[in-house]
């Protein structure tokens, strides 16, 4: 009896897993719908925004804006790791954890100060488990992301650019994709020229006709730092769409798995059971043919 | 009994026969004592009939009833049977070594008579208590599993459980081919119903095989007993008593080490529960014989090391359907030093030898005997594996990257300690085109003890697989480096 009660027991406890990871699967299901929403709506602003901020870089004007300017020399740079406060979401953690360290080490190389800015309490746990220190940590940041809370944080990443006492901003964070494909990426956010000069099409290809007022400063001072708030505030969206995929998925395939174990143990249950029984009434039976004898 | 009844032959005749058993009739003041062997031989029809049996009841009326050692084949009602009035005795001695014998001491190797000067009667009485001898050394085998956590006794008894076809005769051959042949002292082999090819093969071994550097052979120090599969429930019943009387002359008479190697333990359980019902008793727990633990504690309890010499016993102990709580092998289990389990699912692995590391032990794996160090990093090693076990659900279920960074570890390091467990064997070099490794124990200890610590992390678990020491696994990982 004793396997048949330890299999049962470990049935039991892999049930208790199951009504876990199905529930999980059904809240991030349903918590996807909205964040998918919500991505997809800030997804066209931004992609317009940056294709302003593009063409304004890229239309031959001499416009500076700070914010666009190439440094010569990082001096400051900050690492920012979007991951998530809660697991039981497959390699979405994982994933991210490890393009971030691996960025953190090459930055640590290169630039004489490099800080470390941490949203989601599983990032910090992870860096903790490795004895690195990071200097500011998030975990207000949960499935939907206000955009008041990203300015925030964007204000002060512009002020600290502005004032020179950060030079870059690389951000790590899951890239939403479509639905079925994320990965985990790193982008330098800051300085934005890096981004907003790429897309730039190529000298001598008809531009885009502008005419400025009251003055391409004026227009540029407000469009550049609203660029890079919703460049921030996007990096949010996605990883949040990106978390509630990868639970859903991780989920589901957890209890696919433990429908598995379920039914495999199920099976040796009733045959450790069956048999059990079986040896009982044999030696009952032989017992009786003995004694008649 | 006087001098002429003694010279007279005692002859009765068999009066019923019953698969291997049979019941005989004698005058009734002359009843063969229990234990006691009787004879039938005849030549009835051209049937040629030697059968021996053992006296196991008397049933009254003149009738006992008797085990045949031996074939039935031809045994018939009302023929002669004869008392020898002494059980089967079995010859011991230096004449015995380089021979091969069956369960009544006679020889099977075809090499004529053999000279020996005395015989015992293998049924004899366990040693005192006052003459044990309860010894503690630590008896190395170059096997790291073993000896990091199963650690033998010199003078002590270690069985290797197992299902069928998990390598328990392969271990107890690898264990053959390291101890005897670095060993001084005698060594007997018991075949207890299990394959006759694999007797075969041991003895051609043995015979190749030699000494250290002495240039003697193994087999000038052994002497093998069989009875396997193909002889009767009585045979097999009573051969692991012939081999073990021959080891106990070596223990008391010449005080040298003995080595005892029994292959397979349970047979004899099997062979008891196959004669029981026929000797008329009611079967007990899963049908074996209600006698089931009083035979094997008989056994079992001479296997023991006197003040005298010591015998060192190896038993391949088969555990049915894999099923450890099955009354035979639950019976031997209690009276073992070392207790290996071999276990299905790390041969699955492609693991040999497939030790569970969890539910082996030993009883001298304590402080007090193998020092701190060792006692500390052979939990060390459990504890890992262990915790990797109770993990193995949740990964299965959720995977890896749910585990948090610690247990991602403690599973980093298991999966390579679990590899690092195996271990190139001496006799399957054959078959695997790898050198056999004695590891010294200074280097197993110390080995697991780096991998506990990380040391190690950084080699994939690959190169962990058939090493020796530690270091092994580094060239095995850059050879693999290379290859890529």
């Amino acid at each position: 009896m004793a396997k048949a009660r330890a299999l049962d027991k470990r049935r039991k406890s892999i049930k208790n897993i199951r009504k876990i990871t199905r529930t999980m699967e059904l809240i991030a299901t349903a918590r996807f719908k909205q964040a998918m929403d919500r991505a997809s709506a800030a997804s066209a602003y931004t992609e317009r925004i940056t294709r302003l901020v593009a063409d304004l870089a890229g239309s031959g004007l001499e416009l500076s804006h700070p914010l666009l300017k190439q440094r010569e020399k990082t001096e400051h740079a900050t690492l920012l790791v979007l991951t998530a406060n809660r697991g039981l979401c497959g390699g979405y953690n994982g994933n991210v954890q490890r393009a971030a360290l691996e960025r953190f080490e090459q930055l640590k190389r290169d630039v004489s100060e490099v800080r470390l800015e941490i949203s989601g309490k599983r990032g910090m746990s992870f860096f903790k488990y490795r004895g690195l220190k990071w200097d500011e940590g998030f975990n207000h940041f949960e499935d939907k992301p206000k955009f008041e809370e990203v300015e925030l944080l964007a204000n002060r990443y512009l002020e600290a650019y502005v004032t020179g006492k950060l030079d870059r901003l690389d951000v790590v964070y899951t890239r939403f994709e479509s639905s079925s494909r994320q990965y985990a990426t790193v982008e330098t956010l800051l300085p934005l020229a890096s981004l907003g000069g790429e897309s730039a099409p190529g000298g001598g290809e008809a531009k885009a006709m502008y005419e400025f007022l009251p003055s391409a400063e004026s227009i540029l001072a407000e469009v550049v730092p609203a660029s890079f708030k919703v460049k921030l505030f996007k990096c949010f969206l996605d990883a949040a769409v990106s978390e509630q995929i990868a639970r859903m998925v991780a989920m589901k395939s957890a209890t696919e798995n433990a429908d598995d174990i379920i039914r495999e143990l199920s099976m040796s249950y009733n045959r450790a059971r069956q048999s059990q029984i079986t040896g009982e009434l044999l030696e009952v039976m032989g017992g009786v043919e003995a004694l008649k004898q | 009994m006087s001098t002429a009844t003694a010279t007279k032959k005692n002859t009765g005749h068999i009066t019923q026969v019953i698969g291997s058993t049979f019941d005989a009739e004698f005058p009734e003041d002359q009843l063969p004592a229990i234990y006691n062997a009787v004879k039938i031989v005849s030549n009835h029809k051209g049937i040629k009939l030697d059968l021996t049996g053992e006296v196991q009841q008397h049933l009254g009326g003149g009738k006992v009833r008797c085990v045949a050692l031996g074939s039935t084949d031809g045994l018939m009602r009302g023929q002669d049977c004869v008392d020898t009035r002494a059980p089967v005795s079995v010859p011991v001695g230096e004449a015995t070594l380089g021979r091969v014998f069956n369960l009544l001491g006679d020889p099977i190797d075809d090499r004529g008579p053999v000279a020996a000067k005395e015989r015992w009667p293998i049924h004899r009485d366990a040693p005192a208590v006052s003459q044990l001898s309860t010894s503690t050394d630590l008896f190395p085998t170059g096997i790291k599993v073993i000896d990091l956590l199963t650690p033998f006794v010199r003078g002590g008894k270690a069985g290797l459980f197992g299902g069928a076809g998990l390598g328990k005769t392969v271990i107890l051959q690898e264990l053959i081919a390291r101890i005897a042949s670095a060993h001084g002292g005698y060594s007997v082999f018991a075949g207890v119903g299990e394959r006759t090819r694999e007797g075969t093969d041991l003895w051609l071994e043995m015979q190749e095989a030699e000494i250290g550097t002495t240039g003697r052979h193994v087999i000038e120090q052994t002497c093998m007993v069989f009875g396997q599969m193909n002889e009767p429930p009585g045979a097999r019943l009573r051969v692991a008593l012939s081999a073990l009387t021959m080891a106990e002359y070596f223990r008391d008479t010449t005080g040298k080490d003995t080595l005892l190697f029994v292959d397979n333990i349970f047979r004899f359980s099997q062979a008891g529960s196959e004669v029981s019902a026929l000797l008329g008793r009611m079967p007990s727990a899963v049908g074996y014989q209600p006698t089931l633990a009083t035979e094997m504690g008989a056994l079992q309890e001479r296997i023991a090391s006197t003040d005298k010499g010591a015998i060192t016993s190896v038993q391949a102990v088969y555990v049915p359907a894999d099923d450890p709580t099955d009354p035979a092998p639950a019976t031997a289990f209690g009276q073992l030093d070392a207790f290996l389990y071999l276990e299905r699912s790390i041969t699955e692995k492609g693991i040999y030898p497939a030790v569970d590391p969890l539910a082996s032990s030993s009883r001298i794996l304590d402080p007090q005997y193998v020092g701190e160090r060792h006692y500390a990093i052979a939990r060390r090693v459990q504890r890992t594996l262990q915790r990797y076990r109770e993990l193995q659900d949740i990964i299965a279920i959720l995977g890896v990257d749910e585990l948090s960074e610690s247990d991602k570890q403690v599973v980093h390091r298991a999966r390579r300690i679990e590899r690092f467990l195996s271990q190139p064997f001496l006799v399957a070099e054959k078959f695997t085109n790898k050198n056999g490794e004695i590891t010294p124990l200074n280097d197993t200890i110390r080995s697991f003890e780096e991998i506990c610590d990380g040391k190690w992390d950084h080699l994939p678990e690959q190169a962990f697989m058939y090493v020796g020491a530690v270091e092994q696994a580094e060239e095995q990982a850059k050879k693999m480096q290379e290859k890529k």
